[in-house]
């Protein structure tokens, strides 16, 4: 059955609507969870806040549990979903400039923008940047980063057949690591706040 | 940790685990879009006729139809239904028809044994916006059953059906079936390809 | 935690319900979730309005300009403005919803705004040179097991960490 909108069993009309709910979902949960504010988001690189560690890891995995499922069961087809292809050079070397980006400006798009719509300052310039940034990169697309985009292209790898196991085992493998830093980080938090009587 | 997020990553090593175990078990493949779901669609607007419509028309020489048999040319020149032309589906969309099938004057009913293939002419004929097109529902099967073999309604019945039977009667007779002539053998459902969108991965996300 | 706002949903909770929220995403319409997508439609929506010869023409542009719709009608579009109703809705009841600027008490506002600006232009070229941000590439691809949301993982996540130390004075 699914994906429905690129098997045309929606319209484009509907499949837009939806978008739209889902993003209200989205965006309401990363408020809730705290992603608007730039420290707890810094926080996960110096050991007071792991909050983006754990909603990003949960939600992560939630959804690869999920579409397994629904995968296995003959529900969804993945194949038909947007998939996203591997070149692994941009998104290694793109990666290293976002983490830059990260550390430096504090927000990543996703939560800049909610930021940004709940009253930070901050927020606002960051996505004013980002804007310039994507501007500034598709004017100089053709010169300088063509060739570098398309480098490294593998297709649509799924990484549990890269490394030679099957997806449930890769899952469970994710999750138990995930679980086990979920327990590391609460302590390290504990011990990083109690040291350093950081305040948010 | 509190005992909340205790529990939710339990809940999350649990699903993995799930995902695990199920992962050694045979994958099920993925659904198509049944026909009947295409039926269910189709029906809404009426592009039926029935047998017993069928019938009187045909009985009455009504020169305005035109019966399309969409079965395969061995099934046609087995049995087929007075007047009607073969166009096997898959040539349905073929040049050499279009002047046939694309026109506004004659009323074109399509059948085939039973109503899927018919369905699946109509929604094709309808993308190509040809005009005056009709189902005949059941197909032959329902043609066999209500028009050649009519079974006498029960006592209590309303007089109405009655008086369907009684018609059938006489259009069984026409159409030379009852007991005189063994009924064409009809296989339920011909599986013949149908022509599908093409499928087409999602492009966008964020690159 | 602060004044007078509620506290924060449980994280791992938020984490579950972002990740039911992705499936239908990709249940529905094929997508993940994303956002630096959206930003690049408004530059290109935008560059087209200004000058369409020029965005006919640059290899950048031209692939994303010239169909149906205009570039802005994008299912990635119509979610984030989803995200920016969900933000002021929930930052409303729980609050939060104040003119600020969030930074570390010991750095001057100027200082943050500066930095937040070359953070914002370089996730920008980053997330376009990498096909996509934090949650587009990474958190969405991570949902489908594609080995380039691992790379963006390892990239982003291990990249910060290695040069977190030099920048410790922005944000302790």
């Amino acid at each position: 059955m699914g994906p429905l909108f690129p098997q045309e069993l929606i319209s484009e009309e509907i499949n837009i609507l939806i978008g739209f709910f889902i993003g209200i979902g989205f965006g309401f949960l990363l408020e809730a969870a705290g992603f608007t504010n730039t420290r707890k988001l810094a926080g996960v690189f110096y050991g007071y806040d792991f909050v983006v560690l754990k909603v990003f890891f949960s939600a992560a995995i939630t959804a690869a549990i999920i579409i397994f499922f629904l995968n296995h069961f003959g529900i969804m087809d993945i194949s038909l979903t947007f998939y996203p292809k591997t070149y692994w050079i941009p998104t290694l070397i793109g990666g290293l400039i976002m983490a830059f980006g990260f550390i430096i400006g504090g927000f990543c798009p996703g939560t800049s923008v909610c930021a940004a719509v709940t009253g930070k300052i901050d927020a606002m310039i960051f996505v004013g940047g980002a804007l310039i940034g994507i501007f500034g990169y598709a004017f100089t697309y053709d010169s300088v980063w063509k060739e570098l985009r398309g480098s490294g292209a593998m297709g649509k790898v799924n990484i549990a057949e890269w490394m030679g196991m099957s997806d449930g085992l890769f899952i469970l493998l994710l999750t138990v690591i995930a679980a086990v830093a979920f327990f590391a980080v609460s302590i390290i938090q504990k011990k990083v706040v109690a040291s350093t009587n950081y305040k948010l | 940790m509190s005992k909340t997020s205790i529990f939710y990553v339990v809940l999350l090593v649990i699903g993995a685990f799930g995902a695990f175990i199920i992962d050694t078990t045979q994958k099920e493949p993925f659904e198509k879009v049944q026909p009947c779901d295409l039926i269910d669609i189709i029906s809404q607007t009426n592009k039926y006729v029935t047998t017993d419509e069928l019938a009187r028309k045909i009985m009455a020489d009504d020169p305005t139809i035109l019966l399309v048999d969409l079965r395969s040319k061995t099934e046609y020149d087995k049995y087929s239904l007075t007047g009607a032309i073969n166009i096997p589906l898959e040539s349905l969309a073929d040049e050499k028809y279009k002047d046939v099938l694309d026109q506004n004057v004659r009323t074109i009913i399509l059948y085939s044994n039973s109503s899927d293939l018919a369905v699946k002419a109509w929604t094709l004929t309808s993308r190509l916006s040809y005009k005056n097109v009709f189902i005949l529902k059941g197909g032959l099967n329902r043609w066999v059953e209500t028009i050649l073999k009519p079974t006498e309604p029960k006592e209590t019945a309303l007089r109405t059906e009655f008086e369907t039977y009684s018609f059938r009667k006489a259009a069984s007779s026409y159409f030379g079936g009852g007991s005189t002539v063994g009924a064409p053998t009809i296989k339920k459902k011909a599986s013949l390809p149908i022509k599908r969108k093409k499928k087409s991965a999602a492009g966008g996300g964020c690159d | 935690m602060e004044d007078k706002s509620k506290k924060f949903m449980n994280p791992y909770l938020a984490g579950i319900l972002i990740g039911v929220f992705m499936v239908a995403a990709y249940y529905f319409s094929g997508e993940g979730l994303g956002a630096s997508g959206a930003l690049k439609s408004v530059v290109v929506a935008s560059v087209d309005a200004v000058n369409h010869d020029y965005a006919s023409n640059a290899s950048f542009f031209k692939a994303r300009v010239g169909g149906e719709h205009s570039p802005a009608k994008t299912w990635l579009v119509f979610e984030v403005l989803g995200v920016i109703a969900g933000a002021i809705i929930s930052a409303a009841f729980a609050g939060r919803l104040k003119i600020e600027i969030g930074k570390s008490p010991k750095i001057t506002n100027k200082k943050r705004l500066i930095y937040a600006l070359i953070g914002g232009i370089l996730f920008g070229i980053g997330s376009q040179l990498g096909r996509g941000c934090t949650s587009g590439m990474v958190m969405s691809g991570m949902g489908v097991l594609s080995l380039s949301g691992f790379i963006g993982l390892i990239a982003i996540f291990g990249g910060g960490y290695m040069i977190a130390y030099f920048f410790r004075k922005i944000w302790i």
